[in-house]
């Protein structure tokens, strides 16, 4: 069971995170205040840690901060009511994995701490395999089964950083951030329609479905059950 | 505020003129004593040479010569101002005008103040003087002196000039000082009973200028104009405030019929469920509403550049294309993207993209099905002009000026979803760059925004 330690110092927010992360089969460490935090990142025990940024008696930022320079390598999670573009600069730059704005929906912060804890190694395959699906980083080419399937250079990394984070929830906004690097969404079915568009390609209506619509959450790549 | 003599005395522009006019009288005084000490000293040294050269003159090896001589010597007068006295060895007259010989000057020694009674007058008369004594071989005593009366009149003449500057001086300084001092003092009290009725919520009070040049006025005139800005800042943020409250009730009254028929009518957990999500579609729309508003706001307050680079202009339209092809092509709307030469300029990228791609959504949005949208990236000249045209219902040449205002929507969009605030992100995002933006009406809506290299 992976262990999150949480430091947040608003209560019914850590109640609802708490529970939320438990249900999904977290074991979850709460620190309350920023001190009783740091003491607890220190012992590193935590696989992966969620952190306030505006904390009472010392900034979130100061606890991430200490805890990297002795050499904690537990992926970070920064939560905040800044959700200024500085801020959020400033907080990947004190040694944040990931940073998500206040007011967040619950499904976003777990999607986030998954993706944290199961971050893909850096492997030097040049081809990844999902079930049937075969990506060629090389060749720039894509495979299903016997099917080559043309894809657009966007659709390409769409599939390629779905295929390394498979049976993951991912949702909109990590997409839209991570496959197109921007930080805004201008209207949520941007995504939905680009998704759309790949599902075509990849899933033809005589195929198992790969690409999941997780409904109101976001998108999951599952290889098809064996038949 | 009526301002009383005392008030006036406890100022602290009436204190310095005080003090000033001091330092002033000071050396007036200073430099009158110096004038008078000098004079005096030169006067006396004069008078002392003349009656040591007349001593010699008159002296003589025997008394009858000498006394002859001081006749002589004592003769021509007019100015009564000649002493001279020859005494015996016991102090008796023996010549002169002198009743007898001054107690306590010494013969042969250097000249000095004495006390002598004259008596060639109607009668016998006090004088100050200044007087040598000279021991003649025979033993008798010459005694020459000169009335003090000259320098006694010296020195009146100094205390009169003294007292005739000084007085003057010292009163005219005082009431300059106590002039300025009043009207300082005015003034001050003036500004700071608008300042106060400024500090109460009267934004439109204005401190007082008198359209001259000195210091006051300026000072009075900059901090105007620094009001002046603050008033507009405080409308637009009030206008702001009403706005997002309107905005925001919308949203969050819906939510609260939704949780509230959810709770009453739901009678299965589906029903529950859909109630629920029906809320938090409002809620999210509100929190999207507060999210770009901060945004506009850091956009627009935001003086750093830091996050500026060289942004390749071309290929960012041609992102924000690839972005909203499939939309277009959902929707059934002839997307055409063309841009072609290159335009280096200098930027924030994601701002950039953040401001074409809200141009292109709305013409997306507000296009009807079947209809067209471009978007280029073309030079002229230095410049680079990005363009977004579309066939939808376009902008009345009246609400030009307007569609940039938070929350503003064109009359003919009112039916389509929307925060009202695409738009006045994109000019916080040109403005910040320093570029220009443009409404024009083409075929339906055209925008341009146009960079300086």
């Amino acid at each position: 069971m992976p262990r999150v330690l949480l430091i947040e110092d608003d209560r019914e927010t850590a109640n609802e995170i708490v529970a939320e992360l438990e249900s999904r089969g977290f074991d979850v460490d709460w620190a309350a205040s920023g001190i009783e935090g740091l003491d607890r990142a220190r012992a590193d025990e935590a696989d992966a840690m969620v952190v306030d940024r505006m904390l009472p008696g010392i900034d979130g930022l100061t606890i991430i901060e200490v805890v990297r320079k002795e050499q904690v390598t537990a992926p970070v999670l920064v939560l905040s009511a800044l959700g200024a573009v500085d801020d959020r600069v400033r907080g990947l730059r004190a040694g944040g994995d990931d940073y998500l704005t206040k007011p967040f929906a619950l499904v976003e912060l777990v999607a986030r701490i998954e993706a944290l804890l199961r971050r893909p190694t850096e492997s030097r395959d040049t081809t990844l395999r999902v079930g049937p699906l075969e990506l060629d980083l090389l060749e720039r080419t894509a495979l299903r089964g016997e099917r080559q399937i043309e894809l657009l250079p966007r659709e390409f990394r769409l599939l390629e950083y779905m295929m390394r984070r498979k049976d993951q929830l991912l949702t909109r906004a990590m997409l839209f951030e991570e496959v197109w690097n921007y930080k805004f969404v201008p209207r949520s079915n941007l995504v939905d329609v680009h998704m759309g568009r790949l599902r075509r390609k990849i899933d033809r209506p005589n195929e198992q479905p790969m690409i999941h619509n997780v409904r109101g959450e976001g998108f999951v790549l599952r290889a098809p059950p064996p038949a | 505020m009526r301002l009383r003599l005392p008030d006036v005395v406890r100022t602290t522009t009436f204190r310095w003129t005080l003090a000033v006019s001091g330092a002033f009288a000071a050396c007036i005084l200073l430099m009158f004593g110096f004038v008078y000490w000098r004079t005096q000293s030169y006067m006396t040294a004069s008078i002392d040479r003349l009656i040591t050269e007349v001593a010699n003159v008159v002296s003589a090896p025997d008394a009858a010569s000498t006394a002859r001589r001081l006749a002589d010597h004592l003769k021509t007068d007019p100015r009564h101002v000649k002493l001279g006295g020859l005494f015996d060895q016991d102090g008796h007259r023996i010549a002169g005008n002198m009743e007898s010989p001054p107690a306590n000057l010494l013969p042969d020694a250097v000249p000095r103040f004495v006390t002598v009674f004259r008596v060639d007058g109607p009668q016998r008369e006090e004088d100050i003087a200044r007087a040598v004594a000279r021991r003649l071989p025979d033993g008798s005593m010459l005694v020459m002196g000169h009335d003090a009366d000259e320098l006694e009149q010296f020195s009146r003449i100094v205390e009169d000039a003294l007292l005739l500057g000084l007085v003057p001086a010292l009163c005219l300084g005082l009431a300059a000082g106590a002039l300025l001092s009043l009207r300082a003092q005015r003034r001050i009290g003036e500004v700071n009973r608008r300042v106060q009725r400024i500090v109460a919520g009267d934004l439109r009070e204005r401190l007082p200028a008198h359209g001259t040049s000195d210091p006051f006025d300026e000072l009075a005139r900059l901090v105007n104009r620094m009001l002046d800005d603050i008033e507009a800042l405080v409308r637009s943020l009030k206008g702001v405030g009403d706005d997002i409250a309107h905005d925001l009730r919308t949203p969050l009254t819906r939510v609260r019929i939704a949780l509230e028929r959810g709770r009453e009518k739901a009678g299965n957990l589906d029903e529950l469920r859909a109630a629920a999500d029906q809320a938090i579609a409002g809620l999210d729309q509100s929190l999207s509403i507060v999210t770009a508003l901060l945004r506009i706001a850091e956009i627009e307050h935001s003086r750093r550049l830091a996050g500026f680079g060289d942004v390749q202009l071309a290929e960012l339209v041609r992102e924000v294309g690839e972005l909203y092809e499939p939309i277009a092509e959902d929707k059934d709307i002839d997307f055409a993207i063309d841009a072609g030469g290159d335009a280096t300029v200098r930027g924030d990228r994601d701002l950039l993209f953040e401001a074409i791609a809200n141009l292109v959504d709305n013409a997306v949005k507000f296009t009807p099905q079947g209809g067209r949208v471009e978007l280029s990236m073309r030079r002229v000249g230095d410049e680079a002009v990005v363009r977004v045209g579309d066939t939808g219902p376009g902008i009345a040449t009246d609400e030009r000026e307007l569609v940039g205002r938070r929350f503003y929507r064109a009359e003919k969009s009112r039916s389509h979803p929307g925060l009202g605030l695409g738009l006045s992100l994109v000019t916080a995002i040109v403005k910040l760059h320093g570029f220009r933006f443009t409404v024009s009406s083409g075929p339906g809506c055209v925008v341009e925004i146009t960079t300086h290299q």
